[in-house]
Parts: C-alpha cells; structure tokens; sequence
C-alpha cells in the first residue's frame, strides 16, 4: 500500500475498484486540523478526471498495472497483434480497446502497452507518424491560400484535413495526440 | 518585507521580544510534530515564551523568528519556515483583524502598491453553509462527509475538498467550532459552541491565526491532557506539559494574539506561486 507522503505525479492507484494515474497532487493542512493531499487523477481506462482528497495515514491501494514496449505485427480484423520483442510472446488488442490509436498503426511500430491487472487497456504512439495519402482530390497548383483545406484519405483508413496543395501518393506526418496534418514529408 | 514589518509595530507601540528556538515542548494541537535539537525541541511557534512576556506585563508585544514543523512539505509547507506573532492587551478579534489590515496594507505600501485589500469578514459556519448547503451547528459526522471520520476529521475534509477552495477575495473567518479552541476562548451562547479565533486567508491560503486568549489555566491543562491523549491514540508521544508556560496563563491580561505566516505574506504579495521561491535553504532538509 502507498502513504500519502508516496504520492506524486505518475503513481498509480487504484479507486473504487479502477486504475487512476496521478496528474495533480497538494499537501494541504487546516490550520487546527488534520493534513490532507489533495490530487487530481486520470481515469486509466475511462479517461475520465477525478478529484480526490486523502488525510495523511489513509492508505492507497496501488493499481497493479504493468508497461512493455511491443512492436505492432498485424491486423486481424477484430484486433491487432503485438509481439513483446524480449520474449516473443504475442497478444492480441482488441479495436475497441485501441479506439482511435489503431488508425495510426503502422507495420513493425514500436509501442507501448499498459496492462491492468494482466489486460492490455492502452498503448501510448509515438507523437508523430508519417502515412501515405491513398485518396484525395488533386492539388490545385500554387494554391497556398490561408487555411483552405480538403479531406484525405490514408493508408491505416484515417481521414484528416489537409491543405490544398497535398497530393494523392504523398506521404504527411500526423501528430497523433490531436490526430492532425503537421507537414508533408519529402 | 521584514524592514516594513517592524516599522508597522515600533509605529503602532510593539516592542519586540526574541525569545528561545529550542524550547521545552512542541504546541498543544494534535495536529502539530515538533523536530528534537539540543535536548529539548525546536519551537513550533514562539507562543508560550511570548504569553510569558505578555504575562510579565508588556501590553504590546511581537517578534519574528523562525519556527519549525515537522511532516509537512508542500507548496506553502515547509519545515522551517518564518512566523511573525503579536500580542495585544484589551484587544478583541476585531482589533486584530484591524491590525493585519493597516499591517498588510503598510507592507504592500512599501511594495508601491497604494491601494487598500478588500477584506471579507465572515462566520466560519456562513462560509459552510454558502459552500456546502450544510449548517455546522446541527451536522453529524457523517452529514459532513461518508468517510467514517470522526466530527473534526470529517469537517477539515469538506473545508479542504469544498469550503476553503471558495476564499478567492481576501478573507477573515471567525468564529469557529467549539472542538478546535487550542488556547482561544470558548463561547457557548448562540447556535453552537464557538471557538474565539480567526484564520485570515489572502490568495486562496490561510495566512494567519488569531486566538482571543483564554486565561483560565486549569482550561488550558485540561486541553492540553485531552490533546495529548488524542495524539497517545494515534501512536504519537505526547507534547510534555510545560507547567512554566501553565503558571503564566492566569497572569496574563485579557486581549488577542495572532501569528502570521511571513513566507506565505512574502509570496501572496510578490505573486508566488509557492513559499519556496525566496528561500536559500537546501532542497533535502
């Protein structure tokens, strides 16, 4: 079990039943009465935020959550397969648990996989992929107008707006964390 | 900061009074550890030794000194850290409340700030009522929170989640419950039993406590074998009884104290976002 004093940004816990990651934390003490932490914590699984407050000698359960760093093999239509590159093992990832992180996958992407209590729940991308366009409608030539955009398909099954100067077959670099065009890639 | 400080008292007939850092006994409050040096303990406030010189028959008294706590870290915690205290003969909390006014006025004067704070004077069971919808006065424990927390325990715990999250504006809040008195006096003809004391709150964090005094010493020596058998149930020793300290009680005039967190006055002036920002001290101790 962690003390209070144990806690800071990162730790993870576990509430109600849940795993929360630590994102905030305070040590506060009334005046005249007893000391408490108070934190912010980000559900694990729902995402969700939660305000908490914990008087000093409450206990925190941690959250029996394990990290590896996997390569992505391929798709099998309902999930994804990742290999552990220490000890070959091979775990399928549900779709619904990837969301939208599986449409930035690309072929042999190292990634890394959180488990809560033995199931993966998440994988953290790297910031920045570069995927090639399979369709989108031709560039118009010297049109760098402020802010026009138009829609592309990519490789993965990913659509982003792009500027109107981005050609079919063209690869773009994504930024993962807003899901949005950063530049083309030469 | 300092240099402003003593202006206000010598202008306002302060004398101050250096008393001792190591000191025979840690404060009452359960809440408070005291850290060992040289035999006895570093002070955790200079209150006992400025309640003997008030006593001793010096109306008008403050000093500023550093004071240590243990097993708090934090944003506006540190372990050693700066207190100014006063004490003032036939004041009431009111009268104090005025001195941290021209006080913090005269400091933030020197800063180049002319303009007087806005203060908020409130009762601490008002505050409750606007933050949480509960009255104080006839809340049980479990009213206050579903934690299973004795009453205090549960009442800090929506003061820190609710209540205290609400003091934006500058803010003295008075009178305050019955069980959480220390060495201020206790007054039992309204709603609910009250404490005499106030907390001042400046940038959202209490910068102050003010006690208007209780004189009766054995009032005091039943608090302080309450306290110490509060903290014996938690596993913690107990604060030794300082009978020095118990025999000055009766001699004192009637009137008010307070002491003022300088670090946190320092910071809440200049816009720190923490108390650590001036202090020169190494980051491990």
């Amino acid at each position: 079990m962690y003390e209070t004093s144990d806690i800071k940004n990162g730790l993870k816990v576990e509430v109600d039943g849940q795993p929360y990651i630590v994102t905030y934390f305070q040590f506060v003490k009334p005046g005249k009465g007893t000391a408490f932490t108070r934190t912010k914590l980000k559900g694990l699984l729902s995402g969700n935020t939660l305000d908490r407050t914990f008087r000093t000698g409450e206990k925190l359960a941690p959250a029996d959550i394990e990290e590896h760093e996997m390569q992505y093999l391929y798709d099998e239509g309902d999930a994804r397969v990742f290999m552990n590159t220490d000890t070959y093992d091979q775990i399928n990832i549900e779709n619904k648990v990837l969301g939208d992180d599986a449409q930035w996958l690309q072929d042999e992407m190292m990634v890394k996989v959180l488990f809560w209590r033995g199931s993966p729940i998440n994988i953290d991308l790297p910031n920045f992929v570069e995927l090639e366009i399979v369709y989108c409608e031709p560039g118009v030539k010297g049109n760098t107008a402020q802010g026009a955009t138009k829609t592309a398909e990519l490789a993965g099954g990913a659509s982003v707006q792009v500027p109107l100067f981005v050609d079919q077959g063209e690869t773009i670099k994504i930024d993962t964390r807003t899901g949005q065009y950063v530049e083309r890639v030469r | 900061m300092l240099a402003a400080m003593r202006s206000w008292f010598a202008g306002h007939g302060y004398l101050e009074v250096p008393t001792p850092a190591i000191v025979a006994s840690g404060a009452l409050e359960p809440q408070l550890f005291t850290l060992e040096a040289g035999g006895g303990v570093l002070r955790t406030s200079p209150e006992f030794a400025l309640k003997r010189a008030f006593a001793s028959g010096l109306p008008r008294i403050y000093e500023i000194g550093p004071c240590f706590r243990g097993r708090e870290h934090g944003t506006w915690h540190r372990q050693e850290f700066l207190m100014c205290e006063w004490y003032r003969a036939g004041a009431g909390l009111f009268d104090l409340m005025t001195d941290v006014e021209s006080l913090i006025d005269h400091c933030r004067r020197a800063l180049g700030e002319s303009s007087p704070l806005a203060w908020t004077k409130i009762k601490v069971r008002q505050a409750f009522l606007s933050a949480t919808g509960i009255d104080i006065a006839t809340a049980t424990a479990s009213d206050l929170a579903d934690t299973g927390e004795d009453w205090d325990t549960a009442f800090f715990r929506r003061w820190v989640e609710d209540v205290e999250p609400t003091f934006v504006a500058p803010t003295f809040l008075y009178d305050w419950p019955a069980s959480q008195a220390a060495l201020a006096t206790v007054r039992t003809d309204g709603p609910m039993p009250i404490a005499e004391r106030f907390e001042v709150f400046l940038n959202g964090y209490e910068l102050a406590n003010a006690f208007h005094e209780e004189g009766n010493t054995a009032t005091i020596r039943s608090r302080w074998e309450d306290y110490n058998s509060q903290r014996a149930a938690s596993g913690e020793p107990p604060h030794p009884i300082d009978e020095t300290f118990l025999s000055a009680i009766g001699k004192m005039p009637r009137g008010s104290g307070i002491a003022l967190g300088v670090d946190r006055l320092v910071a809440a002036l200049c816009g720190w976002e923490s108390i650590h920002r001036g202090w020169v001290g190494t980051p491990s101790v």
